[in-house]
């Protein structure tokens, strides 16, 4: 057991000294969802009146969505990393390692839920000191950031299990790159990231309330937009997403034994 | 298969296998394998690409499990617990290039569970012993072929292995590297590790190896030391590269003075002899008389190649066909 969690740490730090070597890759994960919030945010503020939204301040209810955003697109790049594993050899060293492919996966897994997190969490800091974004806070700033860590933690979980099931399955990374935008990218817009689910016409409610994404927007927003904000509740929000995440993380470590993962 | 001494079963062995079969899918891999490696041993297993050289390695790693049969490695059965004493060596460069050569040998100590302290002092030792000083902060993707080799090594040893697998090392390597790289791979063995190393480099296997298993599609067909498997050789091997050679022709080379094995794998005739000097001109005489009644000259013979008999000629004799494919 101490050996496996080691080995998990050992494979941890890999990842995050890669992440941090590529600057490109660290500064444009974290840009680019700022400059969204910016531009976009702004955008639909100031011309689009959005009289649904408190205050019409779109930028503010913006924040949670594009976390949501930023630990979707750092999962599906950390995840992507099995593919280069695979190519440069080193999954093979890895795999001859005195360690179960379980461990192994497990450990570059924990790599993408940290980095995801960190990321995502990166944004929302950057988002709550910008002058012009307005998070209300409603259950206090500790612990309303305290909410924002497990919504976030929670759905890095989720989406890492869920993007290693797909990489067990597709061959190569332009496949996987092009079935996690297939699947994720209407999940994200259909969670409420980008509007508020309350005026939507019923069949959108319907797929809002089977998309596990709209759990994390939803709880995000509860944590730093406003009071009256959640279309789910705080319970729902944390059993839905307490419940799937480890499920599916469990179900992703559990592919250690798809062939992809043997010699 | 043949086998040039009795199974030393009283022996302690490094590793073992026992009619293990193994397959990809409908490719039978391994067919009944049978072979035991003793501890401290340089053994080479020999065989063309495709021989079941690469999957007899991952089984006793434990990484392919095989169909039926028994697999041990240092008296266990292959398994992660196992391979804390055992490295590795692949065929191709399985490197990180965004990491640094320090970080890569910092990376497999941590995976193998050396502490940190231990780890450093490894780390240092192993950058020293394999002139990686200077390069410990260098990313490896700017290495060099040979660096990378080395660096490759000096990992697969970090952890002081007792059984180094190695699958076709030295490939791709200039005769310097190539050099300096056995130079390593023998003081590991001096200190006691045992090398089993998966070559088709007859001259490597040759010069290296204690022990010596010959793999044709996945069957172990013999096992021996060198010099035992090259006992049936004469001194020189002749190939020939003779189309039209009847059966009355075969016979007839058969049939001259100071020959040994002749193999016959069309267009070529393999023939072990005494001396090459005497039997050269006694074969165009031969050939001649051939082509003479069959396609109307003494051109039959095609080409020819001379020198002292290796392994190699040991491997088609037994095999019955060659081992690397510019042989044939």
């Amino acid at each position: 057991m101490a050996a496996a969690l080691v080995a998990c740490q050992a494979l941890l730090q890999r990842d995050l000294r890669a992440v941090f070597r590529s600057r490109s890759q660290l500064y444009s994960s974290i840009l680019f969802p700022l400059m969204m919030l910016a531009i976009v945010g702004t955008g639909v503020s100031e011309g689009l009146d959005p009289s649904l939204i408190r205050d019409g301040d779109y930028a503010s209810f913006l924040v949670p969505g594009v976390i949501v955003m930023t630990v979707l697109f750092s999962s599906t790049f950390s995840s992507a990393s099995f593919y280069y594993d695979r190519d440069w050899g080193v999954l093979k060293v890895l795999l001859a390692s005195p360690h179960s492919p379980r461990v192994i996966l497990l450990g570059k897994s924990l790599g993408g839920i940290v980095i995801g997190s960190f990321q995502a969490l990166v944004v929302l800091l950057v988002a709550a000191v910008i002058p012009g974004i307005d998070l209300k806070w409603q259950y206090g700033i500790a612990p309303g950031a305290l909410l924002a860590v497990v919504a976030t933690v929670l759905l890095a979980v989720f989406l890492n299990g869920f993007a290693q099931m797909v990489a067990s399955r597709i061959r190569t990374m332009q496949g996987f790159h092009l079935v996690m935008n297939l699947l994720l990218f209407p999940l994200l817009f259909f969670s409420g990231a980008f509007f508020p689910l309350d005026g939507l016409p019923v069949w959108l409610k319907v797929l809002a309330t089977v998309n596990p994404l709209s759990y994390p927007a939803d709880l995000l927003r509860l944590a730093v937009y406003a009071d009256g904000s959640s279309y789910f509740g705080l319970a729902v929000d944390l059993t839905v997403l307490g419940a799937l995440s480890p499920i599916a993380f469990l179900w992703g470590i559990g592919r250690h034994r798809h062939p992809a993962y043997q010699w | 298969m043949r086998t040039t001494e009795a199974p030393p079963h009283t022996q302690p062995f490094a590793a073992q296998a026992e009619a293990a079969i193994f397959a990809y899918g409908d490719h039978l891999a391994l067919d009944g394998v049978t072979l035991g490696i003793p501890l401290g041993a340089i053994f080479g297993l020999l065989g063309p690409n495709g021989s079941g050289k690469t999957s007899l390695l991952s089984v006793l790693l434990g990484l392919a499990v095989p169909q039926s049969g028994t697999v041990s490695i240092l008296g266990q059965a292959p398994s992660p617990a196992a391979r804390t004493q055992v490295g590795v060596v692949f065929q191709e460069s399985c490197l990180d290039p965004l990491m640094t050569v320090g970080e890569t040998l910092w990376l497999h100590g941590r995976l193998f569970g050396l502490e940190r302290g231990e780890l450093h002092r490894r780390i240092t030792d192993a950058l020293q012993r394999f002139d990686l000083t200077d390069r410990a902060r260098q990313p490896t993707r700017t290495l060099s072929g040979g660096l990378k080799r080395r660096l490759e090594l000096a990992r697969a040893l970090l952890a002081r292995p007792r059984l180094l697998l190695l699958d076709e090392p030295t490939s791709g390597l200039d005769p310097d590297s190539r050099l300096r790289f056995w130079e390593q791979l023998l003081q590991a063995n001096a200190e006691g590790a045992t090398l089993v190393l998966a070559t088709n480099d007859v001259a490597e296997a040759e010069k290296h190896c204690h022990a010596v298993a010959f793999l044709d599609r996945g069957r172990l067909v013999a096992q021996g030391s060198p010099a035992e498997l090259k006992r049936d050789l004469r001194h020189d091997s002749v190939r020939v590269e003779w189309p039209d050679c009847t059966e009355a022709g075969l016979a007839a080379v058969s049939a001259l003075p100071g020959i040994g094995k002749v193999t016959w794998l069309p267009p070529l005739l393999h023939v072990s002899v005494d001396s090459a000097s005497a039997f050269v001109p006694q074969l165009f005489k031969l050939a001649s008389a051939e082509g003479g009644s069959a396609s109307g000259g003494g051109d039959a013979v095609r080409g020819i190649r001379i020198r002292e008999s290796t392994l190699e000629d040991a491997y088609f004799q037994i095999v019955g066909s060659p081992l690397t494919p510019e042989v044939g």
